[in-house]
């Protein structure tokens, strides 16, 4: 119920409420609810409150006649030497999150051992799975210290009371046993792995003995050890409402104990991930390898930051040992985009192991979309992995069905969040998964964009986005300067300016310099886009454009463009003249100015495009960009 | 130490919510017999919510003492 519990869920969303409340009335009303907006309301970093109401919710859809295809229906037996009465809920909960409807029966207190040696069913249905949740104590009784017979007598007991409990779980309730390993708890000595009789060593036997059973494919293990020493013992066991409420756990952590189970349950129920798609910049390395080039990406050579993508590189390529298949999905150009994969020697995933490579300027949606259908894998299968928060945001808006990982602008912590989602979850392993990612062949093909989606429009109006133009100055001037230098694809003439250059033009009446910056409701973006045009009388002509490949097709040069156009009117001018000059960098704006408007006026034998196109011609883009113009620049613009 | 009074709304905001089909009063006197939905488990997770909310921490013997609202509040109020 913390929200840190779930670092992966993204945070809450301010009209979360209205939005429930809406899913509420629908159901209300007899109406069939909107399941994938459910899915996204449950899977999201959760108050108490919210988590409170989202169970409430689970429990209404478990109704026979509010089931829906996409939610697969899974009921629990849930069997401990403690209370586990406040699982039922927050497993509804969490399996809203993964895609199940999730109903729970528990069995009476303390009916353990009638279950596992008795005729007698405290489960009244068929199961898809019983929780078996036990404690030291349901194991074995006291041993004294040092007493190995009884050590090993005891351990004996406990494995022919798990394989009772998994042979009744399947001859009563037809189903497999789902048996939790035992947690840590306090340590007198550091010796006490090492001293027989004691209830560190005696947990330890009996979780490899589990381990064991689980590998022999007896029963199935939920390894509450290892969630216990991620959350640390000591917030584990909340020893006051022990012994108050015979809780295995403590209360504040059930959902996310819950959640733990419900993947389990999703691998079950066949829906935990087949695919990873990845952005490429600040995702598998640091930089833009448009811009920065094959030298400037950080990855390995023992920097920090670099070391942590080889990390994460090497992450993924455990994932895909495990039948993972890998995507690539980047705003980029193609070739430039595989450059690291083919020539970079820290790469680690080569283009070989990516089955199907999405680098082209098209919107993220479209591409994963175009990924699922080369798979013949449903959009359900995937998880995506960028580090934009933007980008996320989008494919959560447009694809709710695809499992969108937070995972943070810091490196270090990529691995984490996605092992820790439990989306790539599974059952043993065996050799087929193994195989699978290279039965979907590492082509690394591109696959075609189909159909453009829709309300992009909408997707823009809510990133609340803010841009401002000012003319250049001396607290811009280093930035200024380096966009300049070092930006290559989204910029059409590729003209080199140093410091004292842009200083001398911060001053020039001859000539417009504006510096660009934008911010939406994620991020401060910074300066993006530079412009420099020079001004005639009647004739002015764009010397540079340019703008930073962080924030494309956000209508931020359409808005630009307007305030040109705006500006070059309010000063009498009659034509705005341009040029392209192409590179092996920016074939991505090849088209910028015909797009943006202008006609072609001269096609020169060294490529390069002349453009013009006259002030009263000019018609105002549609942006959905809030702009605010300095004074200044009006002032200058004037003069 | 902080207002009973400001504690018992907050502490009353956390009933109505985790107690959704009681709409009955909330006072220094209301105990678990008052609220159908506050059995054994709900209370355990009540006591949870207002630890949490409240950032205190009650004890084993303080909870066992408790005989209404009033006096889980008024051991919130000498914690905060």
């Amino acid at each position: 119920m913390r929200s840190t519990d779930f670092p992966w869920r993204p945070p809450l969303t301010p009209d979360w409420s209205d939005r429930l409340a809406e899913i509420e009335a629908v159901i209300a009303d007899a109406g069939k609810p909107d399941y994938a907006a459910i899915k996204t309301l449950a899977n999201q970093q959760l108050g108490m409150r919210e988590q409170l109401r989202i169970e409430r919710l689970a429990k209404k859809l478990q109704k026979p006649e509010l089931q829906d295809a996409a939610f697969a229906p899974v009921t629990i037996g849930l069997l401990g030497s403690r209370t586990l009465s406040y699982l039922p809920g927050p497993l509804a909960a969490s399996g809203l999150a993964r895609g199940l409807i999730v109903s729970s029966v528990e069995a009476h207190y303390d009916s353990v051992a009638s279950f596992a040696f008795s005729p007698a069913n405290c489960f009244d249905r068929a199961l898809d799975a019983v929780l078996v949740v036990l404690d030291e104590s349901a194991f074995a009784s006291k041993r004294a210290v040092l007493d190995q017979a009884a050590e090993i007598d005891a351990l004996g007991d406990a494995e022919n009371l798990v394989a009772a409990l998994a042979a009744a779980a399947q001859e009563k309730t037809g189903c497999p046993a789902i048996i939790a390993t035992l947690p840590g708890d306090v340590q007198v000595s550091s010796v006490e792995l090492a001293t027989p009789g004691t209830s560190a060593r005696f947990r330890h036997r009996v979780n490899l003995m589990l381990a064991e059973g689980a590998m022999e494919g007896r029963w199935l293990l939920w390894d509450q050890a290892a969630l216990a020493s991620r959350a640390g013992l000591e917030n584990w066991l909340d020893p006051v409402r022990y012994h108050a409420a015979k809780i295995p756990f403590s209360i504040d952590l059930c959902p996310l104990a819950a959640d733990n189970i419900a993947s389990i349950l999703a691998t079950m129920k066949g829906k935990s991930a087949r695919g990873i798609i990845l952005d490429l910049d600040n995702t598998l390395w640091g930089g833009v390898i448009g811009d920065d080039g094959l030298e400037g990406i950080r990855l390995g050579q023992n920097s920090p930051e670099g070391e942590a993508y080889v990390a994460f590189q090497n992450f993924i390529m455990s994932l895909r040992d495990r039948g993972v298949v890998l995507a690539v999905c980047s705003k980029n150009n193609d070739e430039i985009a595989r450059e690291p994969f083919r020539s970079h020697s820290e790469m680690v995933i080569k283009e070989g192991h990516v089955a199907v490579f999405q680098a082209n300027w098209s919107d993220k949606a479209t591409n994963i979309r175009s990924i699922a259908e080369t798979l013949s894998l449903g959009l359900e299968s995937f998880v995506f992995v960028d580090d934009n928060p933007a980008e996320r945001e989008r494919v959560r808006q447009e694809l709710p069905l695809v499992s969108t990982v937070e995972i943070g602008d810091d490196p270090s912590f990529y691995i984490e969040r996605i092992a820790q989602s439990g989306l790539f979850d599974h059952l043993s392993l065996n050799k087929e998964d193994v195989s699978r990612a290279e039965s979907y062949g590492g082509r690394a093909a591109a696959a075609e964009i189909r159909a453009k989606i829709g309300n992009y429009e909408d997707y823009l109006t809510s990133l609340e986005m803010r841009l401002s133009i000012d003319p250049f100055d001396a607290p811009g001037r280093s930035r200024i300067t380096q966009l300049v230098n070092k930006s290559n694809q989204f910029n059409l003439t590729t003209k080199r300016y140093g410091e004292e250059d842009i200083r001398a033009m911060e001053d020039d009446p001859g000539l417009i310099g504006w510096q660009v910056r934008l911010e939406d409701k994620f991020a401060q973006h910074g300066m993006i886009g530079v412009v420099i045009a020079r001004k005639g009388a009647k004739e002015w002509s764009i010397d540079t454009w340019l703008q930073s490949c962080r924030v494309l097709e956000r209508g931020v040069e359409q808005c630009v463009m307007n305030r040109l156009f705006q500006t070059a009117a309010e000063a009498g001018v009659e034509k705005v003249r341009a040029l392209y000059i192409p590179t092996d960098r920016n074939g991505m704006v090849s088209d910028f100015y015909t797009r943006l408007g202008f006609q072609i006026d001269k096609e020169n034998a060294d490529g390069s495009v002349e453009y013009c196109c006259d002030v009263t011609d000019y018609e105002p883009h549609r942006t959905f960009i809030d702009v605010s113009l300095a004074e200044r620049t009006l002032v200058s613009g004037d003069a | 130490m902080a207002e009973p009074q400001a504690i018992l709304e907050k502490v009353t905001e956390i009933m109505r919510d985790l107690f959704d089909e009681y709409d009955g009063p909330v006072t220094m006197e209301t105990t678990a017999n008052d609220v159908a939905q506050w059995d054994s488990l709900s209370h355990v997770r009540l006591m949870v919510m207002i630890e949490m909310e409240l950032g205190v921490h009650f004890s084993t013997s303080e909870m066992q003492s408790f005989k209404n609202l009033g006096d889980l509040v008024n051991a919130a109020a000498k914690q905060i």
